[in-house]
């Protein structure tokens, strides 16, 4: 899983969902988007082993 | 997930709306926000000459795109701000961008056309970056449409951004800053009119709408911007909307509608007797404008800078 500013690598086991993962990343779901390819990812979604993700932040700074 | 509109796969989910949407419908969702804006808010008139102000960031690229999308011209203004690695990587998103779509990209830079740059001005004025940064753009912004000939400027703020520029006002209760927050500025002598068609869009939907139209933007943050006061007000309603979703859209919508008229009188007044620039020609009630007493202070003229707090974020 790739999460940007900071750009960083982690490994989460799964299957886990979207919102769950969010929860132990600490991270609030308003902020970010998931990206899976060229696509993105709802909260509802289930993660596998093995899925590639980057979870990108939204936010700037004006 | 399914798509509010047309039942298939959602790709993103908007609580404030309480819906979901596939790919195509999304977009069409951005486009609609934006013409709705538009429209609402009479920000052009056609005919109208359009200048973008293109910083590489998401906000700016999927209104330029957007704009396009409506079927209204308008071409782009980067400016570089001289701030390292960030700022080139940023101007290359912008003239990529414009190279792939064939639109014209106006471009100028902070140092090689005033002699002074972002981090250079933040040290001769001993204030945060964001300071002399938003001041130079709002008066090189202006600056560029008045002698190209605009009819407005349209930039990139997005809900998310005017509801952290509110917060912040009312936090201090700026009230002459509160009568100016506006999604249109009319134009007035020796001002072009500044339109925010995006107001109706949240950051995240910005985002969204260049992931899922291949728009490769600077994702990176600022890093003179880290930890800024807009990114904590951010923060605070992001929390709130997380709780309330709405929330933000809310507390900004309300403010257009039943707030704001409270404090038009006392933007007039602190506006005060306006007269041109002696150096550049800019409206200004000092007697040098703020960029010009700037662009001194940094280039080394022994000028002292008091720069005014401008909105957060603007």
């Amino acid at each position: 899983m790739l999460l940007r500013n900071p750009r960083r690598e982690i490994e989460i086991a799964g299957p886990i969902t979207v919102v769950k993962l969010l929860q132990q990343l600490q991270i609030n779901p308003e902020t970010v988007l998931l990206i899976q390819g060229d696509t993105l990812v709802t909260r509802d979604a289930l993660l596998s082993d093995g899925d590639d993700i980057e979870i990108r932040p939204v936010t700037s700074g004006g | 997930m399914k798509c509010r509109r047309c039942r298939g796969p959602a790709v993103i989910d908007i609580r404030r709306h309480n819906a979901a949407f596939c790919r195509d419908c999304f977009l069409r969702h951005c486009r609609e926000q934006v013409k709705r804006a538009i429209k609402d808010h009479e920000m052009i008139v056609p005919g109208d000459r359009v200048l973008v102000a293109v910083s590489g960031g998401k906000d700016s690229l999927a209104l330029w795109d957007l704009l396009a999308e409506l079927e209204i011209e308008a071409d782009g203004l980067y400016l570089g701000l001289g701030i390292g690695d960030y700022s080139d990587e940023s101007g290359r998103h912008a003239r990529d961008f414009a190279v792939a779509r064939g639109r014209r990209l106006i471009e100028v830079d902070l140092r090689e056309e005033y002699g002074f740059d972002v981090p250079v001005a933040a040290a001769a004025t001993r204030r945060a970056p964001c300071g002399a940064c938003g001041l130079s753009k709002r008066h090189l912004f202006n600056d560029v449409a008045l002698r190209e000939g605009y009819d407005a400027i349209a930039t990139g703020h997005n809900l998310d951004d005017e509801a952290a520029v509110l917060l912040g006002n009312v936090l201090r209760w700026e009230t002459g800053y509160l009568g100016r927050q506006a999604p249109v500025l009319p134009n007035a002598p020796g001002f072009v009119r500044k339109i925010k068609p995006l107001v109706r869009l949240g950051e995240r939907e910005m985002a969204a709408y260049c992931v899922l139209t291949g728009i490769d933007y600077q994702v990176d943050e600022c890093p003179m911007a880290q930890g800024n006061r807009h990114l904590g007000l951010k923060e605070v309603l992001d929390a709130l909307e997380e709780r309330s979703a709405g929330a933000k859209a809310a507390f900004l919508f309300g403010f257009y509608d039943r707030g704001r008229e409270h404090f038009l009188e006392e933007a007039a007044a602190e506006r005060g007797d306006l007269r041109p620039c002696p150096e550049c020609g800019s409206p200004t009630t000092s007697e040098l404008c703020a960029f010009c007493t700037l662009r001194d202070r940094a280039t080394g003229e022994n000028v002292p800078v008091h720069l005014r707090r401008a909105p957060v974020g603007d």
